[in-house]
């Protein structure tokens, strides 16, 4: 073989080692991103009884608009009363929004602690009941969600659809907790299929 | 000799490839257990192909109620169905009570609903696909009462 075939033949080689390399590199980057699941768990240990939902956001997304049954409607559920005693749901909304960080409400009576806040983009709500045996409830929902519930929505309406879609690029987030003396139920978003 | 042979292996040839094509869609599995002592044990296995057939061949007066029953609630399944298709394998609902489980989950291509009481164990187990033309027989029994 003569010195020229021989080093076209290397460069070939080295060509093709690059290009299989690039693409062990790129591939992962390219690759669909991974399914978020919307998971629900109850669990209630002083029956024994235990339920578990899973399901995938893009389906519930795309499974949504096909219902149309009472308030719910293309996707959208629409609320009555929407100002709700001349609170403007929307304009309290946006001037959250806007502000910084912060602690908004602190209500601490002997019947319940009350929290809502602000905090890395969140909104967040914590309710202590104590007089119905310590129930606690936990809400923290990105801002991306809550912008997405109003974005395309009218006046009197919540795209539920459109928060789904959010919540989906919103990265794994423990959404609801709800506990009681007997009963603890979770809302949150991963990317696995399975609640172990 | 040879001429039966050859009679012999075209049989067989139709008989393997009419079996492939009524298992191209799967399986349709429905299995009862009575747990009461003298309590029935059902197990059919069915092509799931003959699924769109049988509704086909079901009297058209109970036909069209089943498309009116299900007709408002149309749309949702088609969107459940497609979706379905392209899912992982996944278990939707588990539900654990002290004398119940029920579990519904997608299964390689199928959905399976597996139900376990006091009483009976039940596991029906249908292709996806199946599923979805048999609910366009239904949606064209809407479209074109009986």
């Amino acid at each position: 073989m003569s010195e020229t075939k021989r080093r076209r033949m290397q460069m070939a080689t080295v060509l093709c080692l690059l290009s299989t390399g690039m693409t062990a590199l790129v591939a992962p980057l390219m690759a669909a991103p991974a399914e978020k699941y919307l998971h629900v768990n109850v669990e209630d240990p002083t029956r024994g009884e235990s339920v578990n939902v899973n399901v995938t956001l893009s389906m519930a997304e795309k499974i949504l608009p096909a219902i149309n049954n009472h308030d719910l409607h293309d996707g959208k559920v629409s609320i009555h009363n929407a100002e709700m005693n001349g609170v403007d749901l929307r304009a309290l909304l946006d001037a959250v929004r806007t502000a910084p960080d912060n602690e908004f409400v602190t209500v601490k009576d002997k019947d319940s602690d009350v929290r809502v806040a602000k905090a890395n983009g969140n909104f967040i709500v914590h309710v202590i009941d104590k007089k119905n045996k310590e129930q606690r409830v936990d809400v923290t929902i990105p801002f991306k969600v809550v912008d997405a519930l109003f974005a395309t929505a009218k006046n009197d309406e919540l795209d539920i659809a459109a928060a789904l879609r959010a919540l989906g690029n919103a990265g794994d987030v423990l959404l609801v907790t709800v506990q009681d003396s007997s009963q603890k139920v979770r809302v949150w978003v991963d990317s696995r299929n399975t609640q172990d | 000799m040879i001429l039966l042979g050859k009679i012999v292996l075209g049989i067989a040839g139709v008989g393997l490839a009419g079996a492939g094509v009524l298992c191209s869609e799967g399986l349709i599995q429905v299995r009862v257990i009575e747990k009461e002592p003298r309590g029935h044990h059902i197990n059919v296995i069915a092509p799931a192909v003959l699924a769109p057939i049988a509704v086909h061949l079901a009297p058209r007066h109970d036909l069209a109620r089943a498309a009116r029953d299900v007709q408002p609630y149309l749309p949702a399944i088609r969107a459940t169905l497609d979706n379905l298709r392209d899912t992982d394998d996944v278990v939707f609902v588990q539900v654990n009570e002290l004398d119940e489980h029920v579990q519904v989950s997608k299964s390689g291509g199928s959905l399976v609903v597996d139900v376990d009481n006091a009483g009976e164990t039940v596991h029906v187990s249908a292709p996806i696909c199946a599923m979805s033309s048999t609910v366009e027989q239904l949606a064209a029994a809407t479209s074109n009462p009986l």
